[in-house]
């Protein structure tokens, strides 16, 4: 990916790479990750909160398509809606958009750690991880460090590697999606037909007394597994012929990423049962697949290690996506001087937006300290918001430039950004609702990171007004000479 | 003054949409108003620009173009009035905007009261069309306020003033030799003018005939 601006970057990207971003944030960390997690909520209904997230942003992905065809602008979210609202609403879009991806970053650093001592496991280097798996609270926990210290370490990694040098293209994106999707097409193919999926029990559906309720809260939580239009929409300059390239590329990733989706969580919980897969947490997938997969292969030794080689290498890849997108909002929002301004300049020697990708990696170092699940929560709490804003400005743009020319125009407007807002609010409150009683520091966390903007903003006003005053009597002024 | 310009074009035609193609590679966020339908849904495939399809001088048209937030608006359709209307209507609206208007003629001084620039495309499409036909040799580089030109130019072998250092050069009164072989330095009595080499000169329009005829023979 270029960066944003300076010059515009050739148009040469095709359908299949804009589509293959899309899948590769949709798929790939999100379902190795979160599918755990998922499944200690919903147990076997997993299946549905992944296929119910993918049909609530299918609305909310209507809306991008008509925004990135009509607003030429490679930004995502965030220069959609700075071109809709005033200055505070889509400063604070570019704030929440900014710390749903950096915090994004933290979970799949920490998704990282143990499919990676599960990947060390499987060739007996480490003992399971369980031993050092995820911990339910966050104050420090004997078993927490080794965990913590890799996904620190993959952060340094690849922020480093990004502020040192321009970030991947395309294409390269494109084959990490296709080796992804292959990993993913492996497991689910031995998965059908191994014997322990053949005595798969799908029942109760539901756990517990909450019935099909308990599905919602896991929703909010895995939402952020379909944050990848964002990421397409980031790009829409680079792609070819973008007003019909970039709908496309959004229905189609979508499609996809939910029928991987779906056969991947159906033999997950087929084979290691919804229990078992929630007990292993972020290396669901992982475990399942060393327990179905054939062993002793030549050279890999295990089956399953092909997948948990795909795990570890799903979570850095996205890792390394979200370092790339939070840094791009950041730049953007400097660059429109809503930040610092150095946050949106390139380093003179490195070509890369420098300041904004130190301080994205400063807060996923951060959430690094976070527990997995609530890293979660607050990712996808933040993408809901934003989305709900982005929903909102289909609607404002059209009521206010009904002139404009819109190359894609979604169907039955206006009931899809309408419906795209209630469902993402409906999630925001059930998830705000979960949050309140299992996770309050999540909550107090999220709620600490919009003050912190709006006080920001505060100061930020305060000292444009300063300026401004000194800066009037200069413009008065007539300059000598320019007569 | 922030890095880039939010800026609104009236009129996607050739001027417009060249205009607007360029501002876009030095990353400025442009605007195109366009009255034909079928010109904007041009524009909308070369991604360059948010395109607003109606008439520019109308007042809620330029609202939704964002006047009020943008740096500057240029009227570039191919009516002089249409541009100058459209231009003190933004002015109107958004009292710090930058106006700039196309005309189609050379009269620049009688609509310095109603806009902050002119533009008469013709004037610089002319100029590059003399380049073009002259061949390389000579170059008119840009187009000062005045009428005072700044040409490159190639001595050529044989041409009076070939060889010859500077101070011993007789130009007419109203040039200046600026750089010296082929823009290396700032132009000395002691530079020559070295046949094949090329040298930016200063000249004002009564003269360039003879300077041509020194240094081209």
């Amino acid at each position: 990916m270029s960066s944003h601006g300076e010059r515009s970057p050739d148009a040469d990207l095709g359908l299949l790479d804009a589509t293959m971003i899309g899948m590769g944030a949709m798929i790939g960390a999100g379902i190795f990750v979160l599918t755990g997690l998922a499944a200690e909520i919903a147990g076997p209904a997993a299946i549905l909160v992944f296929v119910l997230n993918g049909v609530v942003t299918a609305f909310t992905g209507l809306s991008y398509a008509e925004l990135a065809s009509s607003i030429p602008k490679s930004g995502g979210g965030y220069a959609f809606v700075r071109e809709v609202f005033d200055d505070f609403s889509s400063f604070l879009m570019g704030w929440m958009l900014w710390f749903a991806y950096m915090i994004a970053g933290g979970l799949y650093a920490l998704g990282f750690a143990p499919n990676f001592l599960e990947l060390l496991h499987v060739y007996d280097v480490t003992p399971a991880p369980d031993a050092v798996g995820a911990v339910a609270l966050p104050v420090v926990d004997a078993g927490v460090p080794i965990a913590v210290l890799l996904a620190s370490a993959a952060v340094f990694l690849l922020v480093g590697l990004n502020a040192l040098s321009t970030a991947a293209s395309g294409s390269v994106e494109t084959i990490f999606t296709l080796i992804k999707v292959s990993i993913l097409v492996v497991f689910v193919a031995f998965g059908f037909t191994s014997p322990m999926f053949s005595s798969a029990e799908f029942q109760p559906l539901f756990p517990g007394d909450a019935g099909a309720f308990s599905i919602l809260p896991a929703m909010g939580l895995t939402f952020i597994a379909f944050e990848g239009y964002d990421l397409i929409t980031t790009v829409t300059e680079e792609v070819e012929n973008p007003r019909e390239n970039i709908p496309k590329a959004i229905f189609v990733s979508l499609g996809v990423t939910v029928l991987v989706y779906l056969a991947v969580v159906g033999v997950a919980i087929g084979t290691l049962g919804a229990e078992g897969l929630a007990a292993a947490g972020e290396a669901g997938i992982a475990q399942a697949a060393t327990a179905f997969m054939p062993t002793g292969l030549p050279v890999i030794q295990n089956g399953g290690a092909i997948i948990v080689f795909g795990a570890v290498f799903s979570t850095l890849t996205a890792l390394n996506a979200v370092v790339i997108a939070s840094s791009r909002v950041a730049f953007s929002m400097g660059r429109e001087e809503q930040l610092l301004p150095s946050f949106g300049q390139l380093h003179h020697r490195y070509g890369t937006p420098f300041v904004a990708i130190l301080a994205s990696g400063v807060v996923m170092l951060g959430s690094v300290a976070l527990p997995t699940q609530s890293a979660g929560n607050m990712s996808s709490l933040f993408f809901l918001l934003s989305f709900i804003v982005v929903n909102g400005s289909v609607i404002k743009l059209r009521r206010e430039r009904p002139d404009m020319n819109r190359p894609y125009e979604m169907p039955y407007y206006p009931l899809p950004p309408i419906l795209g807002i209630l469902l993402n609010l409906l999630l925001t409150g059930v998830l705000v609702r979960y949050l309140l009683r299992t996770d309050t520091l999540a909550l107090l966390l999220s709620i600490g990171w919009i003050g912190l903007g709006a006080a920001a903003y505060a100061v930020y006003v305060l000292l444009r007004s300063e300026e401004s005053e000194e800066e009037e009597p200069d413009t008065d002024q007539p300059i000598p000479g320019n007569d | 003054m922030p890095s880039h310009l939010n800026v609104i074009i009236a009129g996607g035609g050739r001027v417009g949409f060249q205009t607007a193609t360029t501002l876009d590679d030095r990353g400025h966020d442009l605007t195109v108003v366009e009255q034909n339908p079928e010109r904007c849904d041009a524009i909308a495939d070369e991604y360059v620009a948010t395109v607003i399809c109606g008439d520019a001088s109308r007042p809620d048209i330029l609202q939704q173009a964002g006047v009020e937030s943008a740096d500057v608006i240029a009227g570039l359709t191919g009516e002089p009035g249409l541009n100058l209307a459209v231009c003190m209507e933004a002015a109107e609206m958004a009292p710090g905007i930058r106006t700039v208007a196309r005309i189609d003629n050379r009269e620049r001084a009688g609509y310095t009261r109603f806009v902050d620039e002119t533009v008469f495309p013709e004037d610089a499409g002319a100029r590059v069309a003399v380049n073009e036909i002259e061949g390389s040799d000579v170059r008119s580089l840009a187009d000062v306020t005045g009428s005072l030109d700044i040409v490159e130019v190639r001595v050529k072998e044989g041409a009076p003033a070939a060889n010859k250092k500077l101070r011993e050069t007789r130009f007419p009164a109203g040039t200046l030799v600026i750089s010296d072989d082929d823009g290396e330095r700032v132009a000395r009595p002691d530079t020559t003018l070295t046949p094949g080499k090329r040298y930016v000169i200063a000249v004002e329009p009564d003269v360039v005939d003879e300077v041509l005829n020194l240094l081209r023979g």
